[in-house]
């Protein structure tokens, strides 16, 4: 699942009117077996951004949860298909709070969570991830799964 | 009927241009590949959409699939390849030149006339009407540097130009230009229009709208039968341009299209555009323009003047260039990936863990055999870039096996240099490491030079001692003990962080020397209104804190180890579990010395202390000496404090180096009992068991000294 968003860079908007490109893609990861956020950043004549210039991009709020938190950082990984080193949040925590997520009834053991359908979780999923970025995913599509086959699922 | 009143000028905005990372890929390979020298132009592909978002514009864009496909057979498959919803395809032409000259040579003006030409005749032709796509026909210039990995280039989208220019009569967002039934049909349509796998990839086509206001989408083809069904027909087409008052650069084209083919000198227009993939109506524009050219100009066979070549980010009208190497240079994907690897360490397990310092400790490795080779490997491995190698041997056919930067290719005629051989090899590993060789053999006591040698270990002496100055962290890694003398001396003499490692057959020492004898301890260097006689006493009392070298433990002074000896007592024989463990550690030490706060002065540490249990040091306990078995598989942490009859690093010896250089050396090198004398060791042998040593004694085996 591919997308792109452009990122204004909101003081360089504001002082050299430059925009950030930002390309986000879904991968499973095989080996976590779990949805990971592979994304690079550039500029509009295309020279890509490093991590530096876009820490500065995302938002301070989720600049300061990278740095702390245990669940999720960036790293640089070869893209799957692309075989060029991509940026992504590192998915080695992404199991555990997905089950935080989905499993909420603790009297319920894990095991016997109902099978979630792979669209709601991709969206729960997102809704976490897409934070970093602030993305924000359209109400109406949390709603409503059938929104999703809009997009090519690769 | 004159028009009353003035009209403005119709003004469009640019075209922009993308170049996707993957393009420059496969250009470079393409180049490397296939074309080499031939800069014959490329006919590619671009793709461009609909704009999508009302703040940002949508760009024409190359991808990696816009250049044509690298397999050696013709395939049938035409040039452009169909699109889809997101990429309508483009024909256009790339002409990549061989050097940065012949790029700014290339004659601008005439290539952007001959893609305006194609357009002209296609617009004659009737080619339009078949493939609307042609008029947005464009051309790119470019330069691959791929020694460098950066990239010149520069996009031309060619326009015909109309002299007077056409101007705006008029130009709102749609949604107020249609009734409310007519919205909800175009939109309807439209929608249509973009769901169809044959016409969503049309960047040109026709808005019919009937007396019922029921609207339809059509080809440009149809324009004449639209006629003469009286409907009202817009001209509509992708806009990439999400400005409210400016439509987007394919018009000027399609303008040029519809009076050379219809005459029209009043033209509407719909700039379409879309939010979400549906038809956004507030964004879309729908507008007219007025054309003044007279007659003449329709037909007129010499083409109009043409413009188009894109300004660059900061609007001026030159080329860009952009650098890749971070992502296409190996070094450099070498490097990153390293960094990022222990990063991830730094992340996930040790976040006090300080990359800057491992990147930047300069490391001296004396010996590059079996514990040589392994150890710059793991310095490698965690980060440290800076490795000198000091060697006088070469590498011999039964090198390879325990000494692993080596190959069979090393031991060829006679041997290649360790030194020079463990530095390639270093290099061929990870391109960015510093790694020098200094071919040298260490001067040691018992070894007597002649005097025709004595000049050449002189400068060797004074080489060591240089070199010794110039790095942070010296290992002790030969395989005698005499040979480690005069390095332990230099490095007390200098202050430096020390680390021994030694291999008996089946048990290893690895150590860290302790601080210089010359130099005031930590804790009192904290005191500092301590009068200077204070100091000097008290060294005494820090010589109990002053952590011991290799040559502490002794009561020996070192000498000739090698003659008189069997010959598994000559050359170290060993097992080969016992380097790489030994190496490890040696170097996980100088990791732990480099992250504890009292550097050098480190106290032992040990696993069940009561420093260990509250320290705040992630790595762990710092210890000062580790002897191993392997016929034991155990390891004991042991302490030595320094012994003020020390041969190497005892205040003595060191003040003698300091006030004698080279002439003191020569003596201990040349008379094998002199150093014993200074110390006062000969004296200590003589009254051997009527004296009470200050040392923290600890079980020392004597075996494991015999090196």
């Amino acid at each position: 699942m591919c997308f792109q968003y452009v990122m204004m860079n909101l003081y360089e908007a504001q002082h050299h009117g430059e925009e950030h490109f930002y390309d986000f893609h879904v991968v499973y990861s095989a080996s976590y077996k779990v949805p990971v956020l592979y994304f690079r950043a550039y500029c509009s004549d295309g020279q890509p951004l490093v991590l530096d210039e876009i820490e500065k991009d995302i938002p301070v709020n989720s600049a300061q949860l990278l740095a702390r938190s245990k669940w999720t950082f960036i790293t640089q990984e070869e893209h799957p298909k692309l075989n060029r080193p991509w940026y992504t949040l590192h998915p080695c925590g992404t199991s555990e709070w997905m089950k935080l997520l989905l499993c909420k009834e603790d009297a319920v053991p894990v095991a016997q969570c109902k099978i979630i359908p792979v669209e709601k979780y991709l969206v729960s999923w997102f809704s976490v991830v897409g934070q970093v970025f602030s993305l924000k995913i359209p109400f109406e599509m949390l709603l409503d799964n059938s929104l999703l086959l809009h997009h090519n699922i690769q | 009927m004159v028009d009353q009143v003035k009209e403005s000028i119709l003004q469009f905005a640019p075209f922009q241009s993308a170049v996707d990372e993957g393009f420059w890929h496969r250009l470079s390979s393409l180049k490397l590949n296939k074309l080499g020298i031939d800069e014959a132009p490329i006919p590619i592909t671009g793709f461009f959409a609909p704009c999508s978002h009302h703040q940002v514009s949508n760009h024409l864009t190359l991808l990696a699939e816009s250049l044509p496909p690298e397999s050696s057979e013709q395939s049938s498959t035409p040039a452009i390849s169909r699109g889809n919803r997101n990429r309508c395809p483009v024909p256009g032409i790339l002409y990549n030149t061989n050097t940065l000259e012949g790029f700014h040579a290339l004659d601008k003006q005439s290539l952007l006339r001959a893609e305006a030409k194609k357009i002209w005749e296609d617009i004659n032709s009737g080619k339009v009407e078949e493939d609307s796509s042609v008029l947005l026909r464009f051309l790119v210039i470019s330069f691959a540097d791929l020694k460098k990995w950066s990239f010149h280039y520069w996009f031309a989208f060619p326009a015909l130009i109309f002299d007077p220019p056409a101007t705006v009569v008029d130009l709102k967002p749609a949604a107020q230009w249609f009734s409310l039934e007519e919205a909800e049909s175009l939109k309807a349509a439209c929608n249509d229009w973009r769901n169809m796998c044959s016409t969503t990839d049309v960047p040109f086509f026709l808005v019919s709208i009937a007396s019922n206001s029921a609207v339809t989408i059509r080809h440009l083809a149809d324009f004449e039968a639209c006629q003469r069904d009286g409907h009202k027909v817009l001209f509509g087409f992708y806009d990439p341009c999400h400005l409210p008052n400016n439509p987007g650069w394919p018009l000027r084209n399609l303008l040029s299209f519809i009076f050379k083919r219809f005459g029209n000198q009043k033209v509407q227009f719909l700039c379409y555009r879309e939010n979400r993939g549906f038809a956004d109506l507030e964004l879309s524009l729908v507008g007219e323009a007025a054309i003044s050219n007279s007659q003449e100009w329709i037909n007129n066979q010499n083409m109009p003047n043409a413009v188009g070549w894109e300004l660059n980010n900061r609007g001026r009208k030159v080329s860009r260039c952009i650098s890749l190497a971070k992502t296409m240079d190996p070094t450099r994907l070498a490097t990153a990936a390293a960094d990022l690897n222990l990063k991830l360490m730094r992340w996930r397990a040790l976040p006090s863990l300080n990359l800057n310092v491992l990147s930047s400790t300069r490391c001296l490795l004396l010996g590059a055999g079996t514990l040589g080779c392994q150890v710059a490997r793991m310095l490698m491995a965690w980060g440290v870039r800076k490795i000198t190698l000091l060697d006088s041997g070469k590498v011999s056919m039964s090198n390879p096996l325990r000494q692993s930067l080596y190959t069979l290719d090393d031991c060829l005629n006679g041997g290649e240099l360790k030194a020079t051989a463990a530095v390639r090899s270093l290099s061929r590993i990870f391109p960015a490491v510093e790694a020098e060789a200094v071919i040298m053999a260490i001067p040691m006591p018992g070894h007597p030079a002649t005097s025709q040698e004595e000049n050449s270990v002189l400068e060797d002496c004074k080489h060591l001692h240089d070199l010794i100055d110039s790095h942070d962290a010296i290992f002790l890694l030969t395989d005698t003990r005499e040979s480690r003398w005069l390095p332990s001396l230099l490095c007390a003499n200098a202050n430096k962080v020390t680390i021994t490692a030694a291999l008996g057959f089946d048990s290893f020492l690895v150590m860290r020397h302790g601080a210089g004898p010359m130099n005031p301890s930590h804790e009192i260097k904290v005191q500092k209104d301590l009068p200077a006689e204070i100091e000097t006493l008290s060294i005494k009392d820090e010589l109990r804190q002053r952590l011991g070298c290799y040559f502490c433990n002794d009561v020996v002074a070192p000498i000739d180890s090698t003659s008189n000896r069997t010959l598994d007592q000559q050359c170290t024989v060993t097992r080969p579990g016992l380097a790489p463990i030994a190496s490890s550690l040696a170097v996980e030490l100088l990791v732990g010395i480099l992250h504890h706060p009292s550097g050098i002065f480190a106290k032992a540490e040990f696993a069940n202390s009561i420093e260990a249990s509250s320290s705040e040091q992630p790595l762990g306990i710092l210890p000062h000496q580790v002897r191993g078995s392997l016929s034991q598989f155990s390891q004991m942490l042991l302490v030595g404090h320094a012994s003020s009859s020390c041969t190497a690093c005892s205040s003595i010896v060191v003040s003698e180096y300091r006030k004698r250089g080279l002439e003191f050396i020569l003596e201990a090198i040349n008379h094998p009992t002199y150093l014993e004398d200074i110390t006062g060791l000969t004296e200590l042998k003589k009254s051997a068991g009527s004296f009470e040593l200050d040392w923290d004694d600890e079980d020392d085996d004597d075996e494991f000294l015999e090196i």
